[in-house]
């Protein structure tokens, strides 16, 4: 894999000339640039996406029109304009022609939800891939390690099961080789295929990944409660998904590293924080249990009464802006997750920027109203 | 066979009950119940006249245990309000009108009742018109109570308490979305009354009811208010915040989602409203924090979400959304924004010049039209330029929510009694 190669120039790509600021991005090591050296640097790429998109995309100029941003003098990323995350589901938003559209990707929602559509042109596909790569290169290096996926072969073989647990697993797959999923379809773990996985690659550094619940539930739990002891100390897991459901069984990111290590001498554990509007741009877990973001993004937590950035410390609801997404306008979106930023690490190498920490989903509201009776409307088709 | 019985089959139940559905009943009392048995029960309850006294004291007794606890409810207070036993002799009396000598008025038999999930109050509404006139009425509710529709339902089960017959008449249930329920107590109704959005009232409309039966249908329906500028400009400070206290009200009570809440603003008149509508918005907003409404996170990003999404199909000039309470969309043309919204306190803003420019806009969904400031004239050559097509009702501001026995250009009254007529001389043969 080479990280630092310029994408394929396919002829006219919606993201335009190459940028240097996305090559400086790209180039330089991750979670390296000091806080005031990359906003400043984002600031000036976002600038000119704002009016690449007003430019290329007529829904994002008409919303732009009206809320009279000149689109030269912004002083701050807090005052680039964002949009609502959800408009990807309400409509069809992209800055490049229909025949240089190279996939539609669609997010995962439950049945009778809408879907959020995002248009790819290869440009900003390509980019997507290699931030993933370089982002992941971080915490992996640069060699593919036997990878153990925590989930069921099916998750990606079988159609109809395929989702967003699935988009997933096979953008992970390619950070891994010699692959080995430890559960079967009843979502038991193999026992003797992992002991033979682990003896076949013994000494080797192991890659793990999978979807935080189903690591605790499936793996980790069932770990416990077999007679089958393992030795991952050497191993690396990255796991994303969110913490709902162990929020409902009390456990943190804390107790989730301590059980993994205490079971399996696991001590390499990367939560990351992502989404499709904005593949790529994953926000990695630091040494000291916050979500980085990566250099090509960065996140503004707001305040839901006023929209005004929050101070560090106090929770809002999370924007996360980032300069990958060329071929539609979902540069800047604001997300429905609530979140907040502990601070801000200046350090050089290792991990430097916002301290990131997602409280979960903005919780639903139960507005009244007489528009439906809701337990109708809900059931199933 | 009917589809009614076919489905009971494929469901293993019969109306007498052999396999008990269990479904969580709230009125008379609240507990589990199978529904053979709330139906049994129901229907041995015989019906009244309509008006009779001992509903009419019934229901004016709620009135009053309501009225006293509604403190702080205003949404309560004004069902307790517009239930008072002054207004029902009232309602008695045009009641009567509906009938003559030769025209008798009489119940319709078991009213079946679906309001919608979440104005905590409307499920009352027509529940004790039919009551009043005399029926059976079985009531699903949503599951989804909130402290002010459990205060109502305790209230009124203390008042069944003394009330036999009218408890034996009535049954409030809850239960999941399940057809199969709907379609039984469905197959046993002589009117089914539907409020809903337009796919909730679909689906229920395929479940069938007998042949003999009508229904009533409430569906999204879209309001407006109008506000006439020189009218505006000439109120007095104390008059402009009583207006804004009424628009409020008429706005906020069920967080812009009922059916009859403002969301299309218009400002009537040649003049450029911007000074006054800026007055006036500020003036609102103050009456929110006064009251302390609280728009939640969530609310929040809908409505925003909302208001670009607008300015993506719709021709908006200006966006404008001081604090999370109150944004307006001001908008170069009648915009057509009918259908899913976000409610909580985004409005439509559109200038005219004159009232009648809206005519070749008016839909059929169209509802309330709550006025300030607009000629009485202007509103009746309004109606009748609409020959019917929309807008069922025209109110000052401050009565968009007042329920009354016309509605969607129903007369519910009339709807949920049957007209006998007879005719009182012999033949001579």
């Amino acid at each position: 894999m080479s990280r630092l190669e310029i994408s394929t120039p396919s002829d006219s790509s919606g993201g335009g000339p190459q940028s240097i600021v996305l090559d400086e991005l790209f180039c330089r090591p991750q979670f390296s640039i000091l806080q005031a050296e990359k906003e400043g640097l984002l600031l000036r790429e976002l600038t000119q996406m704002v009016s690449l998109h007003r430019t290329a995309c007529d829904p994002y100029r008409r919303i732009m029109d009206v809320l009279e941003k000149p689109h030269e003098a912004y002083e701050s990323l807090a005052q680039l304009p964002y949009l609502p995350v959800s408009l990807f589901k309400t409509h069809h938003l992209k800055s490049v022609p229909t025949e240089e559209v190279f996939k539609v990707m669609t997010s995962s929602g439950t049945t009778g939800q809408a879907v959020s559509r995002i248009t790819l042109d290869r440009h900003t596909a390509d980019l997507q891939s290699r931030a993933l790569s370089v982002v992941l290169a971080h915490v992996l290096g640069k060699q593919r390690r036997p990878m153990i996926i925590i989930d069921t072969p099916n998750v990606v073989k079988n159609r109809k099961m395929f989702s967003a647990r699935g988009a997933g697993v096979l953008g992970m797959l390619p950070f891994g080789r010699q692959h080995f999923y430890a559960l079967n379809d009843e979502m038991e773990l193999d026992v003797i295929g992992l002991r033979e996985f682990l003896n076949r690659h013994s000494g080797q550094p192991i890659l793990l990944f999978g979807f935080t619940f189903m690591v605790w539930k499936y793996f980790l739990q069932a770990l416990m409660e077999s007679d089958f002891s393992i030795d991952l100390s050497g191993g690396v897991l990255i796991h994303s998904g969110g913490w709902k459901k162990l929020a409902d069984e009390a456990v943190g990111n804390a107790e989730f590293k301590s059980a993994l290590e205490e079971a399996t001498g696991l001590s390499r554990v990367h939560n990351f924080y992502g989404m499709v509007e904005q593949v790529g741009s994953v926000f990695l877990e630091g040494d000291d249990g916050f979500l980085y973001p990566p250099n090509f993004a960065d996140v503004i937590i707001r305040d839901p009464l006023t929209w005004e950035p929050c101070a560090n410390g106090t929770p809002g609801v999370v924007e996360v802006l980032s300069v990958l997404p060329r071929s539609y306008p979902g540069h800047i979106l604001l997300t429905e997750d609530l979140g907040v930023v502990h601070g801000v690490r200046d350090s050089v190498g290792g991990w430097a920027g916002k301290q990131l920490e997602i409280l979960g989903r903005v919780p639903r509201s139960e507005l009244r109203g007489c528009s439906d009776t809701h337990a109708f409307d809900r059931a199933p088709a | 066979m009917t589809p009614v019985d076919e489905l009971k089959e494929s469901v293993g139940v019969g109306m007498g009950g052999e396999y008990p559905i269990h479904v969580q009943q709230l009125l008379p009392t609240r507990r589990s119940v199978d529904l053979g048995e709330v139906l049994a029960r129901l229907n041995s309850a015989p019906v009244v006249a309509p008006f009779d006294p001992s509903r009419m004291e019934f229901v004016g007794e709620v009135s009053r245990r309501l009225g006293r606890r509604a403190r702080g409810l205003p949404e309560t207070q004004a069902l307790a309000y517009w239930m008072r036993t002054s207004e029902l002799r009232r309602l008695e009396e045009s009641f009567l009108e509906l009938g003559s000598e030769q025209i008798i008025l009489m119940p319709r038999g078991t009213v079946f009742h679906i309001p919608p999930a979440n104005v905590d109050t409307l499920f009352v509404y027509s529940w004790v018109l039919s009551t009043l006139v005399g029926n059976r009425n079985i009531v699903r509710l949503s599951s989804r109570a909130t402290d002010q529709s459990n205060l109502i339902i305790d209230t009124i089960s203390e008042v069944m308490a003394d009330h036999p017959d009218v408890a034996l008449a009535s049954s409030m249930i809850t239960y999941g979305h399940d057809d199969a329920i709907s379609s039984i107590i469905s197959s046993s109704c002589d009117v089914r009354v539907i409020w809903g959005g337009d796919a909730t009232v679909n689906r229920l409309r395929s479940i069938p009811i007998p042949a003999h039966a009508s229904e009533l249908v409430f569906a999204d329906r879209f309001s407006m208010a109008a506000i006439g500028i020189m009218a505006y400009s000439s109120l007095a400070t104390h008059e402009r915040n009583r207006l804004a206290e009424l628009f409020f009200s008429d706005a906020y009570w069920f967080d812009q989602l009922g059916c009859s809440s403002a969301r299309l603003l218009l400002w009537v008149g040649a003049d450029d409203p911007r000074s006054c509508a800026t007055d006036f918005y500020d003036r609102v907003r103050e009456v929110a924090r006064h009251k302390g409404y609280v728009v939640d996170t969530s609310a929040a990003i809908a409505k925003l979400a909302q208001a670009y999404g607008t300015m993506i199909d719709a021709d908006v000039s200006r966006y404008i959304a001081r604090d999370n309470t109150l944004g307006v969309l001001e908008m170069a043309s009648f915009p057509d924004v009918r259908g899913e919204f976000c409610g909580a306190g985004l409005f439509y803003q559109l200038h005219a010049a004159n009232l009648t420019e809206i005519v070749p806009h008016i839909r059929r969904a169209d509802q309330t039209l709550a006025t300030f400031g607009i000629a009485d004239a202007d509103l009746r050559n309004l109606v009748t330029d609409l020959r019917g097509r929309g807008i069922d009702r025209i109110v000052p501001f401050g009565q968009a929510l007042q329920f009354n026995r016309y509605w969607d250009g129903y007369d519910l009254l009339a709807e949920l009694t049957r007209k006998t007529t007879i005719a009182v001389k012999d033949v001579v043969v």
